[in-house]
This record gives C-alpha cells, structure tokens and sequence, in this order.
C-alpha cells in the first residue's frame, strides 16, 4: 500500500513541483495518473520509489517510511518502468538485460535462469534471447525494459506512459499483461497522457494539475466531469463529447452504455 | 556531483551588464584570466585572481548556478589534493585546486551567459569555419541535454537494484558500465537524428551566411578588452622584471 500525506517537493528548493498531495493507494488496486506535461505526475511516482525525497510530508510504503528505505530496497517493492527503454538497456544480449535485476538482487545463478526463462516465454521474446537488445524494435525493447522489471516479481508496478510508440494490437496485449498481473495482486499504477485508453482500462484515475492533487476517484466519474477536466488541462474523452454533441444529460464512458443510450435516444429500437 | 558540474554549460537568458557584453570580449576574459593563472603556481596570486572574478557572477546574477558548478568540482579538486601531496607537495596541490576553480569559473562565466547561437557567430567573426563552429555549439547546446540524460540513466539502472556506491574501487568502476553503454548509445541516436534533421532543412547548402541579428563589438567591449590586455601585459612585465612581491609567494607551513 502507498500512501502520502501532506507530500510537498521542489527541485530547486524555490517553486514547488509537487503541493500538499494526500492520496492512499491500496493494494491491488489499477490506477492510472493524468495530467498536462509538468503537472508533477512522474515527480509523485520519483518519491514513492525513493529516486527523490519529499520536502515536506510523508510517504509510507507498506507502512514504511521511504526515507528509511533506500532505492534498492524498494526496487524489491516497487518496479518502476521507464518511458524511454533507451534509458535502461545495456546489456550484450536480451536475456543479461532481464537477469540484471535478478543479479543485483544476488539471486542463485540457477534461479536467474530459470526467471529469465519464465519471463522471455511469457512475453514471447524466447526467439531474441541471444540477441542484442539494441537491434530490436521500438516496441520490442518496451517489451524487454518491461520483462526486465517483472522478472523481480514486484508487488507494486509503476509504468510511465508504457503506450507511446504502441500500435493497437500490443496496446491491447499490454493491458491484458497488465490486468493479468493485476488479478494476482500486483498493484499497477499507470502513468498516461492517453485518455482514451484510461477511460477504456484503468477503473480509478487520479488527475494533476500544476503539482496539485485535481481530482481521485473512479475513472468514469473524473473523465466525465467537464468542470474536472478543464481544470486538470485536458480534452474531453470522444464519449464523452460525443454526450455533448447529443445534448445527453450525463455522460457515460463505455461502448455499451453508450449503444444503449443512442437507441434509446433514437425511440427504443434494439 | 557530475550533474552539478554541467550546470556551468546551462545558459539562460539575463538582462544583465555581463550578459550584454560581446560574447567575444567573454572569450577574451577567459583566454586572459587561463593565461594569467597559468603564469602562477603559488596560492596568494591565483587566490586573488579567483576572488577578483566572483563579483562578475553576482553582476551577472548567476552565482548560485557558479556555486552549484564549483559544489560538482570539489571531489576533482580534493583528488588533485591528494595527489599532489602524495607526488609533490601539499602546497602546489592547493594552488593547483584553486587554479581549477579560476579556469572553470572564467569560462563558465562565458557558457552562462552566452547564448549557444552567438557563441558559434563569435567563433565564425574570428575566421572559425562554420562547420567547426556550429558543430562545437551544438555540443555546448547539448550537454545539459546529455546531463538529464545521464540522470534518467542513472535512474533507471537504480530502480532495478543497482547499488553505484557500493563495493571496491574495481566494482564502482564497473557500476558504471550499466549507465555508459546507454549514454553512448543515446548520443550516438541523437547525432544521427540531428543530422538527419538538418540536412532535411538545407545544412550546409550555401557557402555565404548572413545573421539576423549580427554581433557588433561596442564601446564597451572594446574598453574592457583594452582593460585585459593592459592587465596581460603588466602580469607579465612583473614576472619578466622579477617584480612580484614576496608575500604573493607565500606557502603553508605544511
């Protein structure tokens, strides 16, 4: 479980990046955090692995305070996935790059492999095992810097914004991994600029604003407050201004609803 | 500590006396104060010279961007304590720190407070190529780029349990492989981008450039390079006349 109270940062100890965040993350719980570019979203996500300290306020691990912890201890916690593969793959072939973790944790030789092997099977990544991560595509080395993170088995996954560069298909086979992950207990907090997909997949939304706290609460509630949204900097989902277009009293955020709603606007037919 | 010492290379736009200067009388400064440091090896003078510099970073209303670059210094300067006592002597190793001090901060009172595209228009008006001008511009453009870039790194290798302090001095060494490889790699993909991008917008495709806003030297900049060069010229009068005074050639008791 993550939470934060009264959480305060800067990176320059003049203008605050981050003001007064509480917010409570449970267990299991599939959330994803939205905002306009500088709102402060992967700053939050920064404290909670450690990477940075809050000023002020506090953020509880598990109940543990991160500032007793340090980053690899929470590593053993909290994967955290980059935006930028780029950013992380090192390695002469695929499978070193996923046992990395592994070998920093000091796992047994036989046990690395055994993980690797797991992991490279289940992200259908077996055929590039001896091959260097550099040549593979854009999405393939997504996939990897992904699959080098959850070979540690982490209770809580953080990824920021794992769908840019994603085509539909491996947009969809990401968030079954996801949702998969997610029904075995694995907390998956989700940092995104696409809202579409948020309406789509992440039950609970938390917006920021300008290092503020906007809004938390159940996707279909926040992404369809007009009011929220505006303040959070963001464009309506295509459901929800298709609603508008429609002159709809409320707005509704799935497919379903949506082709019941019309129907219904056009005299009952089914 | 190495993401501190980068701050000296981040440039931004001031309306101050020091950045109004001709970008090539903040060349000049610097060449003269590299000159004049290097024509000491005793603390007392290059002492001085470092003092008589700080005031120019207040002016310029840069100084805790300079502080911050000298706060990314002092472990290369303790190294160069450390050796110099062990190989010479403890004294010159104190000089030779605060040499590094006066080198750095001369010239990061140039990278601070000249913007990126004067610095390669001051470079082609003293009959650099262009190409040699642009490209070196471009690199002084890029290092803050590449220093959030090494901390994204750093980042990330961290978050997947690596420790970069711990460990002998061989194992710290190769700590850093895991953030090298990626640093190299992601340079090597913007300089192609980058001459991608320019090529695809004409790079190189007429000889004679001409600059919107062209650099003109002013009275200013003329009085204040006159002012260096005078002081050049008697730094080194006094030590061709052996005329520097006892007291500048002080040394610790240590």
């Amino acid at each position: 479980m993550i939470q934060c109270q009264n959480v305060w940062f800067s990176y320059d100890g003049i203008t605050s990046v981050l003001k007064d965040i509480t917010l409570k993350i449970k267990d299991g719980d599939f959330v994803g955090i939205m905002g306009e570019n500088g709102a402060g979203k992967t700053t939050l996500v920064k404290l909670f692995n450690g990477l940075l300290k809050p000023a002020k306020g506090e953020i509880f691990i598990n109940d543990q305070n991160v500032i007793s912890l340090s980053v690899a201890e929470l590593s053993r916690i909290i994967g955290f996935v980059f935006q930028n593969a780029d950013h992380q793959i090192f390695s002469r072939t695929v499978a070193e790059e996923i046992g990395f973790i592994l070998k920093n944790f000091k796992y047994e030789e036989s046990k690395i492999q055994a993980e690797v092997e797991r992991i490279l099977q289940q992200f259908d990544l077996v055929r590039y095992r001896e091959q260097s991560p550099f040549l593979l595509s854009g999405g393939e080395r997504k996939r990897v810097a992904l699959a080098s993170i959850l070979c540690a088995h982490p209770e809580i996954l953080i990824l920021d914004e794992p769908t840019i560069g994603q085509d539909a298909i491996e947009k969809k086979k990401l968030i079954e991994l996801l949702r998969s992950l997610n029904e075995n207990g694995v907390t998956v907090i989700i940092i995104t600029h696409d809202i579409e997909f948020t309406v789509e997949y992440l039950p609970r939304c938390i917006l920021m604003s300008n290092g503020i706290l906007v809004a938390d609460g159940p996707t279909k509630y926040i992404l369809a407050n007009e009011k929220i949204l505006k303040e959070a900097s963001l464009i309506e989902p295509q459901l929800v201004h298709l609603c508008h277009l429609l002159n709809f009293e409320s707005a509704v955020l799935s497919i379903e609803e949506m082709k019941t709603r019309i129907l219904e606007y056009l005299g009952g037919a089914s | 500590m190495a993401i501190n010492f980068l701050e000296a290379f981040k440039f931004k736009i001031k309306n101050t006396a020091i950045h109004n200067l001709d970008p090539r009388t903040k060349l000049y400064f610097a060449f003269t104060i590299t000159i004049v440091s290097l024509c000491f090896t005793d603390i007392i003078p290059l002492l001085i010279l470092f003092l008589a510099i700080i005031p120019l970073f207040l002016i310029g209303k840069i100084f805790t961007q300079w502080l911050n670059t000298l706060k990314g210094l002092i472990f290369l300067a303790s190294l160069i304590i450390v050796i110099d006592t062990l190989f010479l002597s403890f004294n010159l190793g104190v000089a030779m720190s605060i040499r590094l001090f006066v080198l750095i901060s001369a010239f990061s009172l140039f990278f601070l407070t000249v913007h990126p595209d004067d610095f390669s228009q001051s470079l082609i008006q003293i009959k650099v190529p262009f190409s040699f001008a642009f490209a070196l511009s471009l690199a002084i453009r890029f290092v803050p780029t590449l220093a959030q870039e090494a901390q994204n790194v750093r980042e990330a290798q961290m978050v997947r349990g690596l420790e970069l302090q711990k460990g002998n001095i061989i194992k710290k060494v190769k700590n850093f492989i895991p953030i090298i490889i990626p640093l190299i790699i992601l340079s090597i993909q913007r300089a192609l981008l980058i001459a991608e991008s320019l090529e695809s917008r004409g790079f190189g495709a007429t000889k004679r450039r001409t600059y919107l806003y062209p650099l003109r030297m002013k009275l200013k900049d003329y009085f204040l390079i006159g002012l260096l060069t005078a002081f050049l010229v008697f730094v080194i009068v006094l030590l061709i006349d052996k005329a520097i005074p006892d007291w500048m050639y002080f040394r610790l008791p240590f």
